[in-house]
């Protein structure tokens, strides 16, 4: 009996210690940093890589119009589990908004990023597709090819700083090709670096 | 008494003197280059006390807008930082159109900048968006 009180008494000391779930104020976070790439490092790593493309001229197509672009592969080379489009996907819609350059859906260094390009022209070439009327089918030879590419990869480095400190280094690379020719347009590297106990880990 | 108003006094005729200089285009720091009457060893401790005491920091002397090649809007900034300590800070740029409402960008977000001790410091943005005509800048300390 008494083991159970004990027992419950716990339990309801532990309950009332729990942390409190919050909502973040993802506009202005005053939470502290973490060892970890979080949402605010690769804000910033967007922030910087997008003003730096715009401001580079590199978009501007000679003659006028937009180039159309499509994302290759961004590889994650951390030693965390990151989905790189955290990164690409603000870099896309800002790139896109600015009206500098028009994004492709039907390549990507991931395969096409909306498969339903394929799709619909599987149907076509099928038996369902005598269901559509034919003139709102995709017509072969429709597609177009993108004309820059955008690759690059996100690394990191981990190094003692002192005895109770490590030092991990972020690297957010990024570079536009012309497909045309194989010339790079633009490149950058953007770095964030944390700073903190030896006991965070960093993946 | 009189003594330590003597001593402000002293500090604070340092503290302007240093302050007052214009912006140079090579900066030798203190303790690299040669001492003067505001910098050396012995009123060199009171001027960075005296300076964090009526609390010193970053001032904004210029904010320059202009249309690039592109058509974009771009933003610099030039200032100071007047405290003889390095300023974290970091600051945040909205872009407003012709008719005084902010653009929704992703570049809109708090980047971090730093400011060495009695040095000046640039920062710059550039709006992605054409409609982009005006800006507003906030800043908060580096967490």
């Amino acid at each position: 009996m008494r083991t159970k009180i004990i027992i419950t008494l716990v339990g309801l000391f532990l309950a009332g210690c729990a942390a409190e779930t919050v909502n973040i104020d993802v506009v202005n976070d005053e939470g502290k940093a973490v060892m970890e790439l979080d949402y605010r490092d690769f804000a910033q790593a967007a922030s910087e890589m997008i003003q730096s493309m715009i401001s580079s001229g590199a978009l501007k197509k000679p003659g006028g119009g937009r180039y159309v672009m499509t994302t290759a592969r961004v590889t994650n080379d951390t030693m965390q589990r990151i989905d790189t489009d955290q990164l690409m996907a603000k870099i896309e819609e800002e790139l896109l908004n600015s009206g500098q350059v028009v994004m492709t859906s039907a390549v990507g260094g991931r395969g096409a990023p909306d498969e339903m390009i394929y799709e619909m022209r599987d149907i076509r070439d099928s038996a369902t597709g005598d269901e559509f009327k034919q003139e709102t089918l995709a017509g072969k030879k429709t597609l177009i090819a993108p004309e820059l590419s955008i690759a690059g990869k996100i690394f990191q480095r981990n190094i003692r700083y002192d005895r109770n400190r490590q030092q991990v280094e972020y690297y957010f690379q990024l570079m536009i090709t012309d497909l045309t020719t194989g010339l790079r347009f633009w490149q950058k590297e953007s770095i964030i670096g944390k700073r903190g106990s030896n006991r965070s880990v960093a993946w | 008494m009189k003594t330590i108003t003597n001593i402000l006094l002293v500090a604070l005729a340092f503290t302007f003197t240093a302050c007052d200089q214009p912006a140079e285009k090579i900066h030798i720091r203190e303790g690299i280059r040669s001492d003067d009457l505001a910098s050396n060893i012995v009123t060199r401790p009171v001027a960075h006390a005296f300076s964090a005491l009526i609390g010193e920091g970053i001032e904004i002397d210029e904010a320059i807008l202009m249309n690039n090649d592109s058509g974009f809007l771009e933003l610099n900034i030039n200032g100071h930082n007047r405290s003889y300590n390095t300023k974290r800070f970091r600051y945040k740029i909205e872009w407003l159109d012709a008719n005084g409402l902010m653009i929704q960008t992703k570049t809109s977000t708090w980047l971090p900048a730093s400011a060495m001790g009695k040095s000046s410091f640039s920062l710059k943005a550039v709006a992605p968006r054409v409609e982009a005509v005006d800006f507003r800048m906030d800043t908060k300390k580096w967490e």
